[in-house]
């Protein structure tokens, strides 16, 4: 496996002066209560459904509601020094940590999981810093996702999707396994084509992007080491990157690749190695997710008809507000993880500097002091201030207009088309990071 | 009223143009441009939503 070369990855210390001026800040035992009798930390926990996660972040919720907790256990790189980390569980906290990015910083690493350092730098790119770096990076290609830009690819989104599920609407068999023949296709293409992925590297990308959330499921993980899935999916992306660079160097084109080649940021190119990590990130942030919302919202309509009758009664008028419940429900990404820099108190708890505190996005999902009946699959949920794309601040999800427009158009063909479908039962990815789905049946009238 | 647009918060992601896109837009360097500051009555409610949905909270009005 190659390493990258050490003079292409931006040194801690360069890293450090624009994130944090004091320097990195330990973590520490001292002041901390006993671990929570109500643990969300241990490989069982994870291993459990979705429901019986909910019912025990619901328990925390109204018991516990910024619990200390032993460190993640079987974490990849385990840290004998870690601590533990607060638990924010209740929607308040998670946006209020969230929003004060001068107290919790992203520049110590935003993962639940304690992660191979080499993964790390090489994956995480933007996501894991702080001002004003992460802004230089992320404004780079930030104007391609506003909602004016993406209401003008609008029908490029449509189209697309029409000929994603033209692709099995007419299958005699009226069945497909729904992730790998309809969830997974339209995001990855919408990702390539903004990035400017050519054709025959677009599958390789898509494999690559779901082997790293893939690191504790045993059956993707198929004998390798946790670190080895992902180092290799990030040693593909970072290939696939270099071509890609090489190519745009010579021939720009009107995609992301070219902003990100062409762009200086405080006074100095982007490395390959840089520009590979931000592709890793995005990759990830921008196929994964939402071929997980569409899996969990076809469930979610084959376990609430009355939901999906409704949206077809009106569809246009009414899936602007439907969308943000699909993503509520589903809530794709699990957690991320802050650093606090500051000493400040939450839920009667003093959080002083080096703690770690990890945001639990689907608990906040299902606090009843924000949501009325948060259980339920409710389309006309109208406001619903979900955390499905963060808790706002400067993190808060890029492509969250993006993913709502895929959705948008991904559910116009469906509805319109195989109105009838129902989904089995789906097969769950093991992780501790993203509700994903592996597998799920899926059954349709099929279209004349 | 005026819209107040704190730079160092804004982060360009253009939430408030989905809510008013007659008072914002984000430029193509990620910046955004405030298309009428000092908005009269009939846009005070879609002002209003901009300032809610901006996850950063880099908007407020100010009544003059």
């Amino acid at each position: 496996m190659r390493a990258p070369s050490r003079g292409d990855v931006p040194s801690a210390n360069r890293e450090a002066s624009v994130t944090i001026d004091t320097g990195f800040v330990p973590a520490t035992s001292k002041f901390k209560p006993d671990y929570s009798p109500i643990d969300v930390s241990s490989k069982a926990f994870w291993n459990k459904t979705s429901e019986e996660r909910d019912e025990r972040f619901a328990r925390l919720r109204a018991e516990d509601p910024v619990s200390w907790q032993r460190p993640v256990e079987d974490a990849v790189a385990p840290d004998p020094h870690d601590p533990g980390y607060w638990a924010l569980v209740k929607h308040a906290d998670i946006v209020k940590v969230s929003r004060d990015a001068k107290t919790f910083i992203s520049g110590q690493g935003v993962m639940f999981d304690l992660l191979a350092p080499m993964f790390l730098e090489m994956s995480q790119s933007f996501l894991a810093m702080d001002a004003p770096r992460h802004d230089h990076l992320r404004r780079l290609i930030s104007s391609a996702f506003t909602p004016r830009r993406i209401q003008r690819i609008d029908e490029q989104i449509q189209v697309a999707a029409r000929e994603v599920v033209d692709s099995f609407a007419g299958a005699p068999s009226g069945e497909i396994e729904f992730v790998s023949q309809c969830a997974e296709l339209l995001p990855v293409r919408l990702f390539c084509d903004m990035f400017g992925v050519p054709g025959e590297l677009r599958e390789q990308t898509a494999k690559a992007a779901a082997d790293i959330v893939s690191w504790a499921d045993p059956e993707a993980l198929a004998g390798r080491s946790p670190a080895e899935i992902q180092l290799g999916a990030c040693e593909v992306l970072h290939g696939i990157a270099a071509r890609i660079i090489a190519e745009r160097r010579k021939n720009p084109a009107d995609d992301l690749f070219t902003n990100l080649v062409q762009a200086e940021v405080d006074g100095e190119r982007l490395t390959n190695a840089e520009i590979g990590s931000f592709f890793v990130l995005l990759s990830v942030a921008g196929t994964d997710t939402t071929k997980h919302t569409s899996s969990l919202t076809v469930k979610a309509m084959t376990d609430f008809p009355d939901q999906r009758t409704w949206l077809r009664e009106d569809y246009d008028t009414r899936i602007r507000t439907a969308a943000e419940e699909f993503v509520r429900y589903a809530s794709p990404v699990m957690n991320f993880r802050r650093t606090a820099v500051g000493e400040v108190e939450l839920g009667g708890k003093k959080i002083i500097p080096g703690d770690k505190v990890v945001l639990f996005y689907p608990s906040g999902n299902r606090d009843s002091d924000v949501f009325a009946d948060p259980d339920r699959f409710d389309l006309s949920r109208d406001p619903n201030p979900h955390l499905g794309f963060g808790g706002g601040g400067a993190h808060f999800c890029l492509g969250n207009q993006l993913a709502k427009g895929a959705l948008r158009a991904l559910f116009r063909e469906l509805l319109t088309r195989i109105p009838d479908f129902e989904a089995g039962t789906p097969d769950l990815l093991g992780t501790n990071f993203m509700r994903g789905v592996k597998r799920l049946p899926f059954r349709f009238t099929p279209e004349r | 009223m005026r819209i107040v647009v704190d730079r160092d918060r804004c982060t360009g992601l253009g939430m408030c143009e989905a809510e008013a896109p007659d008072l914002f837009e984000v430029q193509d360097d990620g910046t955004l441009k405030v298309l009428n500051d000092c908005p009269g009555a009939g846009d005070r409610e879609a002002a209003e939503s901009a300032v809610m949905a901006c996850p950063t909270e880099a908007l407020s009005l100010v009544e003059d």
